[in-house]
């Protein structure tokens, strides 16, 4: 595979890697991880995305980039909403807008949290449930279940689960308006009635985080965030319901595609222009399943606050709990993109990457307007996480968009070979890091040298032009999905 | 112990992200069996055989889309089945694009270490029988 150095951190995959490229692919990264993404054929996966009908600009790729199913796990592609562009649901993926919120406090973590860790953790685990089969913390009528689907947070407020404040800062104002209840499947409204308010497993985690490092100071002080204060971050998605979206609609397109005479070197990749009514109903199922997503986290959030309350015998106001922010990283979305100095309606594609946007975009909240869009970067279990920023550069580079995480660079079982479960959590707590009980199978498989390093991961971004860093955060305590 | 069809057999494929299973057996409709068998394995659904069972069908355009339904149907049925898992199963009729099966499901046996499983793709899917009638199938899941 011969991939052209554009500078340090950006690659061109040049048209006629494979056959078919209607753009070049562009992937953002140091050699080293661009090294590791042709050795799993990530690569590939970036060029075969680039055939797809009606694709704009460039198949792009992150510097978290790695082998997924059809589309590359970070790739970016937009699509031509105007024009012959596609919709393709595996290039949203199964988790439909799998994400990151991000949960304020004005504790400090030497003082006030660490002599209370274990309690804390221990209060966070009962109340987040978690693993294959978990149910949720809220199980919902049919009627309610539709409602959420519509409305997302906007549900939960009426509800008087959680504050308004909570949806202003939550992506979209916490509801995609244009969902489509009716289009989601039987199959997923019963997968979804009793998983609202769980976590799932896999990379899903919620974390107890302590702010490492501060590096954009008015943007962090703009987000309310500080040396030495406690946050929790919490990484999950649509669960069930959104899984069998996915399943659903590829199916449905995978069917489609020989009828309307569209090929694609791999059948993950099934897709359908935007025009059609297949297309149509895929949009509003996905945002539905988006608003379930973020009303998940919302639930979850929800939850963190009480154990704050019962733990510390404070109020949630009283300890400053508060919604910094909270970003998908698994969505399409329909968005207005400069290209060759033209305004273009286009369907953006990221699978594995965050909506990046910069400073001065209508869409954000009053308050982030002047800093830009904050993103979220989960590490891996046990390793830094990250809040950037977006940046106006990004906007031109790939349809502002950055990067979503760590990124796997070893399978499971790999991981399980080379620690055991109870060896890792001796060596999590040995570092200061409080375990919540979990199976000590699943934490090896999630150990944190089966990811790539997250500090390049983001160095890369940032030298890229992607983002801008603000903040690094470190764990001190992990509830694992 | 789930009871594995004694034809065939199945093992998992190594994925960075994700795992995938390869099944075979002296027949499509036992190296589908063996994929379903290795599903529940994966996700730690298995369960003694007993209980009730409940009739499959799939449709799909190929025999590729028909391995990806039905495992996407076993997934369905284990996340839906508080915990029940996979006791036993039967392909009953397999046709160029539609598939039944019998499929039994009874109370887990499994200590809940077993990996969740969103979905089987399409992803380097692959069905063939060979001249002698046998057959091997490789299916990729997003875990």
């Amino acid at each position: 595979m011969e991939l052209e150095r554009v500078n340090e951190y950006e690659w061109r995959v040049p048209i006629g890697t494979v056959a078919g490229m209607r753009v070049p692919g562009i992937v953002f990264g140091t050699e080293e991880l661009i090294q590791r993404a042709v050795e799993d054929r990530a690569i590939q996966q970036v060029a075969n995305v680039a055939t797809l009908p009606g694709i704009v600009g460039a198949s792009y790729a992150m510097p978290d980039i790695h082998w997924g199913y059809g589309f590359p796990i970070g790739g970016v592609a937009a699509t031509d909403a105007d024009g012959d562009g596609v919709i393709s649901p595996g290039g949203v993926g199964f988790d439909i807008a799998c994400g990151v919120r991000l949960v304020r406090t004005d504790l400090t973590w030497e003082a006030e949290v660490r002599p209370r860790i274990g309690e804390l953790v221990s209060a966070l685990g009962n109340a987040t449930p978690r693993g294959t089969g978990a149910g949720g913390r809220l199980h919902l009528s049919r009627t309610d279940l539709l409602r959420v689907l519509r409305d997302g947070v906007g549900f939960l407020l009426d509800r008087g689960i959680g504050s308004p404040r909570d949806a202003e800062y939550c992506e979209d104002g916490g509801v995609l308006e244009d969902a489509l209840p009716d289009e989601v499947s039987e199959r997923a409204l019963t997968r979804g009635a009793g998983q609202l308010g769980s976590l799932g497993a896999g990379n899903h985690f919620l974390e107890v985080q302590v702010v490492d490092a501060i590096l954009e100071p008015q943007a962090a002080n703009v987000m309310g965030l500080f040396e030495g204060q406690v946050c929790v971050m919490i990484h999950c998605g649509s669960r069930g319901l959104g899984h069998q979206v996915c399943t659903d609609y590829v199916a449905t397109m995978d069917r489609l595609m020989g009828p309307l005479g569209i090929e694609v070197p791999d059948r993950q990749l099934a897709c359908a222009p935007l025009t059609n009514e297949a297309a149509r109903r895929y949009v509003g199922a996905m945002n539905a399943a988006a608003n379930f997503a973020r009303a998940n986290r919302h639930v979850l959030a929800n939850g963190v606050r009480a154990c704050f309350e019962a733990v510390l015998e404070r109020s949630a106001r009283d300890l400053g709990v508060a919604l910094v922010y909270d970003v998908a990283h698994n969505l399409a979305k329909l968005e207005e993109h400069e290209v060759d100095g033209r305004h273009r309606r286009l369907c953006v594609h990221r699978k594995g990457a965050t909506r990046a946007f910069g400073p001065g975009h209508p869409s954000l909240p009053d308050a982030y307007r002047a800093i830009g869009q904050p993103v979220l970067i989960p590490g891996s279990m046990g390793t830094a996480s990250f809040v950037l920023v977006g940046t106006a550069e990004a906007e031109y580079k790939a349809f502002a968009s950055t990067c979503h995480g760590a990124g796997r660079v070893m399978s499971r079982t790999q991981a399980r070979k080379r620690i055991g479960g109870h060896e890792l959590a001796r060596q999590l707590e040995a570092e200061g890091i409080t375990l919540a009980p979990g199976s000590p199978k699943l934490l090896a498989e999630e150990a944190p040298f089966a990811y790539k390093d997250v500090d390049e991961v983001v160095r890369s971004c940032e030298g890229a032009g992607l983002a801008r860093t603000v903040a690094k955060l470190r764990p001190v305590g992990v509830v694992k999905g | 112990m789930i009871r594995i069809p004694s034809a065939g057999g199945f093992a998992f494929l190594e994925h960075t992200a994700d795992v995938g299973i390869r099944a075979w057996g002296p027949s499509i409709s036992d190296a589908f069996e063996q994929a379903g068998v290795g599903l529940a394995t994966l996700m730690g659904a298995t369960a003694e055989p007993s209980g009730r069972t409940e009739p499959v069908h799939v449709e799909g355009i190929d025999l590729e889309g028909l391995l990806v339904a039905f495992l996407n149907e076993l997934i369905y049925l284990f996340e839906i089945a508080d915990g029940e898992g996979l006791a036993s199963l039967k392909v009953t009729r397999l046709e160029p694009t539609s598939l039944d099966a019998d499929v039994q499901l009874a109370p887990m046996d499994t200590s809940g270490e077993g990996l969740l499983v969103k979905a089987a793709t399409y992803h380097q899917l692959e069905v063939s029988e060979r001249p002698d009638g046998t057959a091997e199938a490789r299916v990729y899941l997003d875990v």
